[in-house]
């Protein structure tokens, strides 16, 4: 037990005493995690938004594809960019393996179908006749796109929040594609691994509550927009 | 009525089909400016599919042209639909401000927020809800929605009014007020529309023409007393509950009693209705046929004498057909019944109506000047 106290004391102490590592892997944890969320929601959106739209052959098999991915295990991820990324695979020329931008990759690989799975349920979902409405309005294809996404828009924070919430807590494809490298490509969970196998639980612990502070922090952001376009829908 | 209706939208030959399947089918129909034209038929008659098609909102095989052009391809259905404006059931308001909503239909138009908000202000005052413009759709009651949803179509000043059963979500009251509302500044804007209904009482009540549609097909269509008079099939007088239509004026009796005037010069009693033009109803089935006349009859209040003109088998009862000094009136009477007074074509026979069950549906007034 004490050993839990310890590492909450330890927590403080690195966090508020503006600790340099830690300041560092935190900010790589949001900068990674933060651009593969942005990549996976800017195509994830109007993907997700084409297939719930537009009805074309293979529909169905694209989506049991989306909706699998949403549930694909990021060690398994991690395998499959590693092998795309190795020197020796069909990116090796790139030299990403073992960068931060291999992390990138790696989560908008995992936070894509969660954004573009649903985002497509949360398009079905929205009445027929609102989207002829919509329609009947005199909005264009792209002006109706923009409305139909408006009226979805507390499932969409609902797909954002999913999506951050499984890449910053995601280890195992950031530590297969980045090597997990102190000062270079290590992210907070990385670290959390690292400093637990090597027996130093009160550092671990204190990664562990600042990453819990940022996800707390994150999704009480995201549920206030959303309570709040709860409240004006 | 005072300019003549022209041809806004002429349809030929319009077909909507899915899957090999014609959901409807027009050989013609037109909308004429400053006229409501009302698509009545039962439920899964392809009304609606035939409103969507007039509006742009489904694709149609056969010829469209609205204001003198073809309507072809998805960039001219969106064109049309920002010279129309549609209205449901229901009022799919977007989940923002009601001013918003009402601009919407402006903003994707290309207006700017500033203006498009002045003229929603404008329409909200019109349809009397402005008081509700800083208000979410989730706080309206139904029928304040709905006001706002027909003010959002007025406020793009549209060539057409595409209403798809407007105020059959609605309870009665509501209806009443509604209707007058929307009819008075359809009159007043010479805005022509296209109203889908499977309400008989509605389309009596709001249309200048009437397109009786059943599975997808045109039964019958014209002036909305002719159609409603002389029903062409069988099918579309059973819709129609085979009453008797009469044309007149609701007014004040010398014992402050409501009379039904009618155009043909009788005098009948009537139920609770507002003083003025109006079409009555007599159902059939409220009509008692006499042979005699009782001297004292308080409840039966309407007496008209006349001949038997026709009989007919209705389902298990007989309908007979008692013309009466001008004036067809259809009454159903059991087989036992019409034995029993022993009537055959030609028998001189009383139509007695209780002046509870003469309902008049008040017409608007321009509908009185109606072609």
């Amino acid at each position: 037990m004490q050993v839990i106290w310890d590492g909450i004391a330890e927590a403080m102490r690195l966090i508020f005493g503006g600790d340099a590592d830690v300041l560092q892997i935190t900010l790589r944890s949001l900068w990674v995690s933060g651009l593969a969320l942005l990549i996976a929601v800017l195509i994830g959106v109007p993907v997700g938004s084409l297939i719930a739209l537009r009805s074309f052959r293979g529909r169905r098999l694209v989506v049991t594809i989306i909706n699998t991915g949403m549930a694909a295990p990021p060690v398994v991820v991690g395998l499959l960019v590693a092998m795309f990324l190795t020197r020796n695979g069909p990116l090796g020329q790139f030299r990403l393996l073992y960068s931060t931008w291999a992390m990138v990759i790696a989560q908008v690989i995992i936070a894509f179908p969660i954004v573009a799975g649903l985002s497509l349920a949360a398009l079905q979902q929205l009445d027929l006749g609102l989207r002829q409405q919509i329609a009947a309005l005199g909005a264009g294809r792209f002006q109706a796109f923009v409305a139909q996404l408006r009226e979805i828009r507390i499932a969409l924070l609902a797909a954002v929040m999913a999506a951050f919430g499984a890449v910053i807590s995601e280890v195992g494809a950031v530590i297969m594609v980045g090597g997990n490298i102190k000062g270079q490509t290590q992210v907070l969970t990385g670290a959390i691994v690292q400093e637990t196998r090597i027996g130093r639980f009160a550092i671990a612990i204190a990664l562990a509550v600042i990453l819990m502070t940022l996800a707390f922090g994150t999704n009480l952001a995201l549920t206030l927009i959303q309570q709040k376009g709860r409240q004006s829908g | 009525m005072s300019a003549p209706a022209t041809p806004v939208m002429v349809a030929r030959d319009l077909r909507v089909s899915r899957g090999g399947r014609t959901l409807v089918h027009v050989e013609r129909f037109e909308v004429r400016s400053g006229l409501v034209h009302v698509l009545l038929g039962p439920n899964g008659a392809g009304k609606s599919t035939l409103l969507k098609a007039l509006n742009g909102l489904e694709q149609a095989d056969g010829t469209l042209e609205f204001e003198g052009r073809p309507v072809r391809g998805s960039a001219d259905r969106l064109a049309l639909r920002r010279r129309t404006a549609a209205v449901a059931q229901k009022p799919y308001l977007l989940s923002t401000s009601v001013i918003d909503n009402v601009a919407s239909g402006l903003r994707y138009r290309g207006v700017g927020r500033r203006e498009a908000h002045a003229v929603a202000k404008e329409a909200l005052e019109m349809l009397g809800v402005s008081h509700l413009a800083s208000r979410k759709p989730g706080t309206l009651s139904g029928g304040e929605a709905q006001r706002v949803s027909i003010a959002r179509a007025l406020a793009c000043d549209p060539a057409i009014l595409f209403l798809d059963e407007p105020i059959a979500a609605l309870d009665p009251p509501t209806r009443r007020s509604l209707v007058d509302d929307l009819m008075r500044i359809l009159d007043q804007r010479g805005i022509a529309a296209v109203w889908v209904t499977h309400d008989r009482d509605e389309a009596l009540a709001v249309g200048d023409s009437v397109t009786f549609i059943e599975m997808g097909e045109v039964v019958q269509s014209g002036p909305a007393l002719e159609v409603f008079s002389r029903p062409a099939t069988e099918s579309f007088a059973t819709f129609l509950g085979l009453d008797t239509y009469l044309e007149g004026s609701v007014v004040v009796g010398r014992a402050g009693d409501l009379h039904f005037v009618l155009d043909t010069g009788h005098d009948l009693s009537c139920g609770e209705a507002p003083l003025g033009h109006a079409v009555a109803c007599i159902p059939p089935e409220d009509v008692v046929l006499l042979t005699t006349v009782p001297e004292h009859n308080m409840s039966l209040r309407n007496i008209l004498q006349g001949t038997v003109r026709e009989v007919r088998p209705d389902g298990r009862l007989l309908r007979v057909i008692v013309a009466a000094d001008g004036l067809d009136v259809a009454a159903l009477v059991t087989k036992a019944a019409f034995e029993e007074l022993a009537l055959t074509i030609g028998s001189p026979v009383a139509a007695a109506v209780k002046a509870a069950a003469l309902h008049p549906i008040p017409r608007h007034e321009r509908l009185n000047q109606a072609p």
